[in-house]
């Protein structure tokens, strides 16, 4: 069994945003609409004040709460972990969106360009209708993981079959991987760290592990 | 993805260089002819610090290519007023128009003489930041090489928005012109308001993200909690502009409450000043003959100039010395006699003793234990006598720095912290050594791609200084430049970099006002042009450089947007941009920030996609220029000589030159440019044409780490730094001042306070006050400070009127308005999102207020440079901007002519418009 | 996009839904109270016109709350897609239910069969409960998602069933019986009980301070309007007070009107969302580990 996961190291991020910015080029999301972002948090009060920048996406749960209220089976939880949304499906009920407690969800209900109404070429050579007014998400890149079935090559190891966010990362806070897999980069990584899972008492099952400290 | 592939999709490699943190390596993904997506270059993965990977700034290059709001014509002002309420009325015109006007323009300035009457260059450019538009526009740089002089004093925030005493005094004492800590060998950073997290680009950030992970502790000293101080072990909120007393009082537990030899006693003895003796009058003692500086010979018990063969200097002490002399400014020799000398280091504790973390305390606002706490983690952490092995060399391993941010390294009290950071750093032997304070680059000397052989035997030991002249013969009284940076500043010298490194705000402020009746008002230049710069926003006093700006009789702006300053142009011409053109530059070696690599090569920017619109490469824009107004040949060379950078185009075992009397297209030239550059690199092993560079990107050549520290370098020529006694700079400040008072110029005597050998605290924060005071204000209603911190997103970019840019930055605390302290807002009865008016003695900005528990009491913060108003979606941001209503003013001005990027304010909520 | 564009203090905390607007509350209002008046109908035992009028009532309801959703949804030419789901899906079984209860009931409406009518009050009762379902199975909505929800909902629908059902004996001059009024208070009553065990559970497992502000400042007025004044409205008519009818009638509107406020306050103001939690804040370098963090909840709760 394959089970892909992330894991991102708190320690690591700086909130810069480039992941995000490499999300909305990858996956052309619309203005204002961001599959992933990085959250910029503030806790204690001056002058005992902590800092956290945290990486937020889908969370790709082995227990999706989004792919059990879906009525259409637009959502599903792929054999590899992935939970992927079928856009010729989706009834864009916002269902799903409910049932997130990731806040990973998103619909938009018209087209939207980044200068006004008219789309530049980039926008217009990508924008795709069947993504309007129905339910997106990150999609760990999901093409990129279809195409390391056909070529051989491995998530997380080569760029090509790996999540954009995490070519991106300037300060390699992200790995990719298989879980299952005890030799992947993230199972090596999260057997010499500390972690958590996002909301693991909702028993979803998250598939992204957030690192705060050395083992 | 059976869509996908059935289109034409390419990677092509290129780079980004929008800040000086930069060059960085990235990828596009175009399909069909258009540019879709910003990628890594995993190619670049081994030889790059960041593994191939650019910053977030990269992502806006496809927005700012397509952007619908582009000048993609040539465009001429139709409305000959100028001013922000004047609309300029530009009309498209040809290319052959825009580029005759300018040619006759330049002509006809030509025929009157390339200075004017007042020996004033009548032609001046200004671009933006650190030098990065040089990475954008070709062969310009030839161009204006072929012209003559150009004065490049009308600065866009040269000075106030850099480090910029760092430049100056980094580039003195250790040639580095940048300072970084040694990060990926580094175990403690004390980063005063250092915001390398945002500014360093991806080397920096992906290095520091390691270090984090090594377990190296840095402490960043600020006021508000940054980025840098969120992702630092400690955060100590210092109070504004105290920092020069913060370090001092390190300095005072390192030398009075540790003992000497826990100090890096050999470092201090032979690789700097230490040993020098003090006479009496303040000066060193020197050998009556040969005017060496003297040391005390601890093997002969007796005085001897420096360099004497054989002997053993005493680092501290006081001691007998007969028949010296001392020689003050303008050579002036004084036989001592019977004198006591000092050695420096013994002066220098007898300085610092007063200065400790107790009366820091109480300046600084930080408790004398939190002081006390990180000077002996620092020093432990130096652990003085480790070595480490690089490359078969053994060196000192010192693995600790102090590194400083904007605000804290220029202006006011700049000196004192600069002079402050490199003397801890040598007190632990922590300079130019490995994990140590760094230099990364030079820019005031030569050559600029090499910091060690710009290294050579000067005066008293020490490594050759070129300043501007401060002896009655040779100083310059008239000035060559609209800043006086020859009259004013001797230590930034005049290369290349010098004037835009000048005071470049005395050149905006002489315009509108002069120190003293005696001077003139300076002249404008006859033809202006600018480039990647919008002054009229990132500078000061901003509604007023703007009334300046639109006096300017004739400017040509290469523009990408109408923008505030262009505004005022006479003719734009829009330049293919960044991924539309094509330009090779250097890469790797150590350059600025952090960009310190194990490889040194080139790079090369192409077209990715077509270029929009009528724009076109700046390289052939600088070609019809230079035909046009008559100066091919003389271009033409300046390429042969390296003048659009990289390499010369003929070496001693290569030839690619071009015909200095034929017309060249940009592709010719840079063809010639990669074989000259991997010919030059390869020592004549390989040269590659620009195809090949089209699909590989770059070539590098493997570098030693041993170039990153100079001390090796030092200890070869047998050179000493010039720390932690300025002897000098106290002799060129006396110097200085006779020639200025010769002159009846009095209006910088308060500068010349700078010049000491051993820097005292004086009040600076209190500066600001004494400056509300004397402009008639009273202090008591400006109880806040105005502080400007940088923003990864927009950081240098000019990308304002990207809309990803702000999308994504808007997930970061503060770009959405001015950051308060949730308690102070409360005391004002301001709401997150209300929006707030922050006045100065000079006018107003407004914004949202963003509430924040990681910012002190008395301290706002503005991220980035904003205010727009003629810009394209950059004028609905509805930003604040400290540029706005921060003064420019010679009071305010430091010797080295830089400005703190901090102003007093007060607050008020707007009423009726609430969150 | 400026507009969709949040600054970075609004990403943080729990923040109110605003994928489902009032079209989607209306389902849960209309539809909910729909059902249930459609089992009460199947139970009291009316005339055949009035059982006519309360099930063309409750059909209409619930038709009116699935065409709001149905204009809510962004892809309605698809919505036929609803019906794929039924091993996980309480929005597929309640499409479900509706398809068979509309037919059953315009079935009921001709004929008022006394089996249909029981058949289609049954299919009521499981549209009543499958909306429950659907609010409780959104684990992203803290408010929605604690179990207390589903009696709630269930019990509210009851309640306001059988206010409409007493509106509709008002109307109808249809006797709803001492038992009937009795069973009445009883509902409000079991409302009300289910109402103050969801807030108590709500406030000991913990929920967003924001929804939590909101539901405590609806419990009095909801308590009040929905609950004492209809119960003391019907003990009124149960002593004998003149004019009962139109008292009743009062009393019916009350409970509805209470039942759907609540239902338009808990699917759309007190529905805020998770947020997110940090168990602990990330050591950087050799710094230490901040406290666990959870913005916008000051219980500790899930």
């Amino acid at each position: 069994m394959t089970r892909y996961v992330m894991s991102i190291d708190l320690r690591r991020c700086v909130g810069c945003q480039t992941c995000t910015a490499a999300c909305k080029h990858a996956n052309a999301t619309p203005p204002g609409i961001q599959w992933r972002r990085v959250l910029d948090l503030e806790t204690g009060e001056f002058p005992n004040v902590s800092r956290t920048f945290l990486p937020m996406a889908c969370m790709h749960c082995a227990n999706p709460p989004c792919e059990e209220v879906c009525p259409t089976k637009a959502t599903t939880k792929r054999a590899d972990g992935l939970v992927a949304i079928d856009y010729d499906l989706c009834i864009g009920c916002a269902n799903c969106v409910m049932a997130c407690p990731y806040d990973a969800r998103s619909i938009v209900h018209a087209a939207h360009y980044a200068y006004d109404d008219a789309a530049m070429p980039s926008e217009a050579a990508r924008f795709d209708p069947a993504r309007v007014a129905v339910s997106m998400k990150c999609s760990f890149c999901k093409d990129r993981i279809d195409e390391a079935s056909v070529t051989g090559r491995i998530p997380g190891i080569h760029p090509e079959v790996t999540p954009a966010c995490v070519n991106s990362c300037i300060s390699g806070a992200m790995e990719f991987g298989d879980i299952e897999d005890p030799e992947s980069n993230v199972s090596r990584l999260l057997d010499e760290t500390q972690h958590y899972r996002m909301h693991e008492e909702l028993g979803t099952e998250p598939g992204v592990y957030y690192i705060w400290d050395k083992s | 993805m059976e869509e996908i592939q059935s289109k034409s999709v390419k990677h092509v490699p290129t780079y980004c260089y929008n800040c000086v943190s930069g060059p960085d390596f990235m990828t596009v993904k175009v399909v069909d002819g258009v540019a879709t997506e910003v990628e890594p270059n995993f190619a670049a993965e081994e030889v790059h610090p960041a593994h191939g990977k650019p910053c977030v700034k990269a992502y806006g290059l496809i927005q700012k290519t397509y952007n619908p709001n582009r000048i993609l014509t040539p465009m001429k002002r139709t409305n000959p007023k100028k001013g922000r309420n004047e609309d300029p009325g530009f009309v498209p015109i040809s290319w052959d128009e825009a580029l005759d006007t300018i040619a006759e323009k330049l002509k006809a300035t030509r025929a009157k003489g390339v200075l004017d009457e007042t020996g004033l260059p009548r032609v001046a450019a200004s671009f933006g930041h650190g030098g990065t538009p040089a990475m954008y526009m070709g062969s310009f740089p030839a161009f204006l090489a072929s012209w003559g002089p150009i004065d490049f004093s009308f600065g866009s925030g040269q000075g106030v928005k850099c480090v910029h005493s760092e430049h100056l005094y980094g580039e003195f004492w250790h040639r580095s012109f940048t300072v970084a800590a040694d990060t990926p060998s580094a175990r403690y950073v004390i980063s005063l308001g250092a915001n390398v997290e945002v500014s360093g680009g991806p080397c920096a950030v992906t290095r520091h993200a390691d270090a984090r992970i090594r377990g190296y502790k840095r402490v960043q000293v600020e006021p508000h909690l940054s980025v840098t101080g969120a992702c630092s072990a400690e955060w100590v909120p210092i109070r504004p502009k105290t920092d020069p007393a913060f370090m001092f009082a390190l300095m005072h537990v390192l030398l009075i409450e540790h003992k000497e030899d826990e100090l890096d006693v050999p470092f201090l003895r032979d690789r700097t000043s230490s040993p020098y003796l003090v006479g009496p009058d303040g000066l060193y003692l020197r050998d009556a003959e040969s005017r060496k500086p003297l040391i005390w010979d601890l093997n002969q018990a007796k005085a001897v100039p420096h360099d004497t063969a054989g002997a053993f200097p005493a680092l501290s002490g006081r001691f007998p010395v007969s028949g010296a002399v001392s020689v003050d400014a303008d050579d002036a020799c004084t036989t001592m006699g019977d004198a006591e000398g000092v050695t420096a280091f013994s002066k220098l504790v007898e300085h610092i003793e007063k200065y400790s973390p107790e009366w820091a305390s109480g300046i600084c606002d930080v408790p004398a234990e939190t002081i006390r706490r990180i000077a002996n983690e620092y020093l432990e952490a130096a652990s003085v006598g480790e070595t480490t092995v690089i490359d078969g060399v053994t060196l000192p391993l010192r693995p600790v720095a102090v590194v400083l941010g904007k605000s804290v390294n220029n202006g006011w009290g700049a000196y004192e912290c600069c002079w402050a950071r490199t003397t801890l750093a040598v007190l632990v032997g922590a300079l130019e050594n490995p994990g140590g304070t760094v230099g990364t680059t030079v820019r005031l000397n030569r050559p600029h791609d090499n910091r060690h052989t710009s290294v050579v035997p000067g005066e008293d030991g020490f490594m050759a200084q070129k300043f501007n002249p401060t002896d009655k013969a040779s100083w310059v009284a008239k000035p060559t430049g609209r800043n006086m940076h020859r009259t004013l500043v001797p230590i930034v010298g005049n290369t290349a970099w010098s004037q835009a490194l000048g005071p470049t705000q005395l050149a905006w402020m002489f315009q509108r006002e002069q120190p003293s009746p005696d001077m003139a008002k300076p002249t404008l230049p006859d033809v202006w042009f600018i480039y990647r710069t919008n002054p009229a926003i990132s500078f000061w006093d901003t509604p007023t450089l703007v009334k300046t700006i639109s006096t300017f009789p004739f400017t040509v702006g290469f523009a990408y947007l109408l923008d505030e300053t262009n505004y005022m142009a006479d003719l734009l011409l829009p330049e293919a941009t960044d991924l539309e053109s094509v330009q090779m530059i250097r890469v790797g070696g150590t350059k600025f920030m952090e960009q310190f690599w194990d490889s040194k090569g080139v790079a090369l920017r192409q077209p990715v996609v077509a270029a929009q619109g009528d724009t076109r490469d700046f390289s052939w824009i600088s070609t019809e220029l230079a035909k046009r107004t008559g100066l091919l040949e003389p271009y033409n060379e300046a390429i042969n000589r390296g003048a659009a950078g990289v390499s010369p185009l003929k070496g001693a075992d290569y030839d690619f030159s071009l015909d200095p009397t034929k017309e060249h297209a940009p592709e010719v030239i840079w063809d010639a440019v990669c074989r000259a550059a991997t010919t030059s690199l390869s020592k004549g092993k390989e040269t590659h044409d620009l195809e090949w560079f089209k699909e590989h990107g770059f070539y590098t050549v493997p570098m030693s780490r041993l170039e990153w520290y100079l001390s090796p370098t030092m200890e070869k020529q047998g050179l000493r730094y010039e720390l932690p006694y300025q002897e000098r700079l106290l002799r060129v400040g006396r110097e200085l001042g006779n020639r200025l008072h010769e002159h009846k110029m009095t209006w910088w005597d308060e500068q010349l306070s700078e010049y000491a050998a051993l820097p005292e605290w004086h009040d600076v924060p209190g500066r600001w006050d004494a400056a509300l005071v004397n402009s008639g204000a009273k202090v008591e209603d400006y109880p806040l400070w105005l502080l400007a911190t940088k923003s990864m997103q927009y950081h240098a970019g000019g990308n304002v009127g990207i809309e990803l840019m702000r999308e994504v930055s808007m997930n970061i605390r503060g770009h959405s308005g001015v950051i308060i302290n949730a308690t102070t807002a409360a005391r004002y009865g301001i709401a997150d999102g209300d929006k707030v008016e922050i006045r100065s003695h000079i006018g107003s900005t407004f914004g949202a207020a963003v509430l924040a528990q990681g910012v002190r009491p008395d301290t706002l913060v503005i991220l980035g440079q904003f205010d727009h108003w003629a810009q394209a979606f950059a004028k609905d941001l509805g930003m604040p901007s400290l540029n706005t209503i921060a003064p420019m003013s010679i009071e305010l001005t430091d010797a080295t002519g830089s400005g703190s990027d901090i102003v007093k304010v007060q607050l008020h909520k707007v009423e009726g418009v609430s969150a | 996009m400026k507009k969709l564009t949040k600054k970075s203090a609004d990403l943080l905390s729990p923040k109110q839904q605003r994928n489902w607007d009032w079209r989607a509350a209306a389902n849960f209002i209309a539809g909910g109270a729909g059902g249930s008046l459609l089992l009460w109908t199947a139970l009291a035992g009316f005339s055949s016109g009035a059982t006519r009028m309360a099930i063309l009532l409750g059909l209409m309801l619930i038709g009116a709350g699935l065409t709001c959703v149905w204009f809510e949804i962004g892809r309605p030419w698809r919505a036929l897609n609803v019906y794929k789901h039924v091993a996980t899906s309480w929005m597929t079984r309640e499409a479900m239910v509706a398809a068979v209860l509309f037919p059953v009931g315009g079935l009921a409406l001709l004929t008022a069969a006394p089996w249909l009518v029981v058949v289609v009050g049954a299919l009521g009762a499981a549209f009543l409960y499958t909306q429950a379902r659907i609010l409780a199975a959104n684990k992203g909505i803290p408010t929605w998602r604690h179990p207390r929800s589903i009696s709630l909902m269930v019990s509210t629908g009851l309640a306001e069933g059988i206010g409409f059902l007493i509106c509709v004996a008002s109307l109808s001059s249809q006797m709803i019986g001492t038992w009937g009024l009795v069973g009445a208070i009883a509902l409000i009553a079991v409302r009300a009980y289910f109402w103050k065990s969801y807030l108590g559970g709500l406030h000991a497992d913990g929920a967003p301070d924001g929804a939590l502000s909101v539901l405590n400042g609806f419990d009095g007025r909801f308590l009040m309007f929905g609950h004492v004044l209809p119960v003391v409205a019907i003990v009124a008519t149960l002593v004998g007070m003149p004019a009962q009818s139109g008292v009743l009638f009062v009393a019916g509107i009350l409970m509805v009107a209470a039942g759907w406020t609540m239902k338009f306050t808990l699917v759309l103001r007190a529905a805020f969302t998770q947020g997110l939690a940090l168990r602990h804040l990330p050591v950087r370098g050799c710094g230490v580990a901040g406290a666990a963090a959870k913005p916008g909840w000051t219980m500790t709760g899930t």
